[in-house]
């Protein structure tokens, strides 16, 4: 009984309100509707281009584009619209990935801290204060520098750059609802510590959560953007949208066209993701 | 008072400390670690000569100890690509990052704070949906593409202003041309900084309009200008200032991309360089300087808290 009651399911009458509320955000749904189509649109796209991202063509290089080349092609002849679908589908992926790994991450230690106390909470917020005293560029250096840039280190490396802030919250929170009574009753029910984190306390910060990890992906691509950029991240001849950038500043005045698309699809996925992020702030965190 | 500084002073060296602790253990026990500058053509006793150069034989804990030894002493060892004590190429670099950072910093705060004021009084009107709008832009867009488009605008199109560097090749001090180079750059930078700002300076302003002596100080008739300046804004600075601080550390990483955009030679740049070099010492020291700064403006924006506003005491 009490665990039932405990458990926040939403009834119809709440759920039609969230609807309700989600309706007049017509910014937050189109926001949703561009991410969407971005993502159809780098999941499907690749295949659906007849070029190939990393067929070069001596033939065909630094053209404007065409019929053929919607975008036009690249200094070394390859097409730049292919490039752009593809490097998206990286930097969606990066950017997905990593807020998982910063999210979870970060809800499992700030939250251990903050649910129990004591020395445990001291010690591990004192690492998440350290975390946050390295300016997170220079961490993720750091951490690219030692152990390579392969893509999965990327993901975990930028979703290592993004716990320390998801730890804040999540400590915060975690401490703000370990003495309600519904922890204690399941306590009391001989409820493990493991099992009132995840089960009672865990769908209470979920909202938060969510909201900060739409936030959280808009970072992560600009992150994984501008490591890439540097010519720290994705590495040639997979194209992501950082990397196109660096490339087109070589050629920033024969075609400076070329430094045009990625840096737009960056901005337009970010911007929607941020947009996102504060219609669902508006809609699911009432003390906001 | 003296007591409240010496006790942040000795939490902030602990988190220097573990910052080091934590970026040393990092960098060396790392698969791609310093062990792997031993490349496999050179012989046998080459490898154990360059070995004991840079002091490789000894255990990683023992390194530690002798490298923490001597950054205590100001010397954090020598770059291997450039032969340099890391503490002169720190010292080298650091005013190119510090002329950087700090101009974008003054302008994001000056800009933030004036275009977070008129958006929290014009609240819910058109310039606050603009101002809103801005800020938002801001925030998602590439600082990188932003110097990139500038770049084309400014430099290649209309060859207004410089495309790279913070000063002309051979050219003796010119405070106009310093300028000249510094104003993409920085104006970039600051862009990008600014919309925290924004964001924070107007709802602090929302916030105390709201507060009963902001009330109480038109009740008893004073002019709205006074009402602003000497009520509202005073006690919105707090949140203000607390932002300025934050920023500092976010400047640092803004600074390393757009030092890679512009061409120029400062920390962040040193600091890719390394990591594209494996250059350890390098980013080991350039990690340190970076923990250090962001420790003391913590600190002194914890002090300036108590000047603005009485009520802090930090006792």
């Amino acid at each position: 009984m009490i665990e039932a009651a405990a458990r926040t399911t939403p009834d119809a009458a709440t759920r039609g309100r969230l609807w309700r509320k989600i309706a007049r955000r017509p910014v937050g749904i189109f926001a949703f509707a561009v991410l969407a189509a971005i993502l159809l649109a780098v999941t499907f796209g690749p295949s659906l281009v007849p070029h190939s991202p990393t067929r070069t063509n001596a033939r065909a290089i630094l053209q404007p584009p065409s019929a053929e080349h919607w975008l036009g092609t690249d200094e070394l002849g390859r097409d730049v619209f292919a490039r752009v679908l593809s490097g998206g589908r990286v930097s969606m992926a990066v950017g997905l990935f990593s807020m998982l790994v910063g999210l979870s991450l970060g809800l499992a230690i700030g939250g251990t801290a903050g649910y129990f106390g004591g020395r445990v909470e001291g010690v591990l917020m004192r690492l998440v204060d350290a975390f946050m005293a390295i300016p997170t560029f220079f961490l993720i250096l750091v951490i690219v520098t030692s152990f390579g840039n392969h893509p999965v280190t990327i993901i975990i490396t930028v979703g290592l750059g993004f716990w320390a802030q998801m730890a804040r919250v999540g400590h915060a929170e975690f401490k703000r609802f370990r003495n309600h009574e519904f922890v204690e009753a399941s306590r009391a029910l001989g409820g493990t510590h493991a099992r009132v984190m995840t089960r009672h306390i865990l769908p209470q910060v979920l909202p938060q959560a969510t909201v900060l990890a739409t936030l959280g992906v808009g970072w992560a691509i600009l992150t994984e953007a501008a490591l890439s950029y540097l010519g720290l991240g994705i590495q040639p001849p997979l194209a992501s949208w950082g990397n196109m950038l660096q490339n087109a500043q070589g050629y920033l005045w024969r075609a400076p066209v070329l430094a045009v698309w990625p840096g737009l699809f960056i901005a337009v996925t970010v911007l929607s993701f941020n947009l996102l992020g504060n219609a669902l702030r508006d809609v699911l965190d009432p003390r906001a | 008072m003296i007591e409240y500084v010496a006790r942040r002073l000795a939490q902030g060296v602990f988190v220097l400390f573990l910052v080091s602790l934590l970026t040393f253990f990092l960098i060396n026990l790392a698969p791609g670690g310093p062990s792997s500058l031993i490349d496999f053509q050179s012989t046998a006793a080459e490898r154990e000569a360059r070995m004991r150069q840079y002091g490789l034989d000894r255990p990683v804990q023992e390194r530690y100890l002798t490298w923490l030894a001597g950054a205590v002493r100001g010397d954090l060892g020598r770059s291997i690509n450039q032969g340099l004590p890391v503490s002169r190429l720190l010292a080298q670099r650091l005013p190119i990052t510090l002329t950087l950072g700090g101009t974008a910093l003054v302008l994001a705060a000056l800009f933030g704070i004036v275009l977070g004021v008129t958006a929290a009084l014009q609240r819910d009107r058109w310039p606050d949906h603009l101002i809103g709008s801005v800020a938002t832009l801001g925030m998602s867009t590439p600082s990188f593409w932003l110097g990139i488009l500038a770049i084309i605008v400014f430099a290649v199109n209309f060859g207004w202003l410089p495309a790279a560097g913070n000063a002309s090749i051979g050219r003796a001090f010119d405070l106009g041309d310093r300028l000249r180079h510094l104003v993409l750059p920085a104006g970039v930078l600051a862009f990008s900084l600014m919309p925290n700002v924004i964001r924070t300076t107007r709802a602090a302003v929302l916030e105390t309009r709201a507060a009963d002596y902001v009330r109480t100080a038109r009740a008893k008739g004073l002019v709205e200008r006074v009402v602003l300046v000497k009520h509202t804004m005073r006690n919105a600075l707090v949140p203000v200032v607390a932002m300025l601080g934050l920023i500092a550390t976010v400047l640092f990483s803004g600074s390393v991309v757009i030092e890679s955009v512009f061409g120029w030679a400062g920390v962040g740049r040193l600091a890719i360089e390394a990591a594209n070099g494996r250059d350890y010492p390098v980013i080991l020291g350039v990690t340190l300087l970076a923990g250090t700064i962001v420790v003391t403006v913590n600190l002194l924006v914890d002090l300036l808290y108590a000047v603005i506003d009485p009520r802090i005491r930090h006792d």
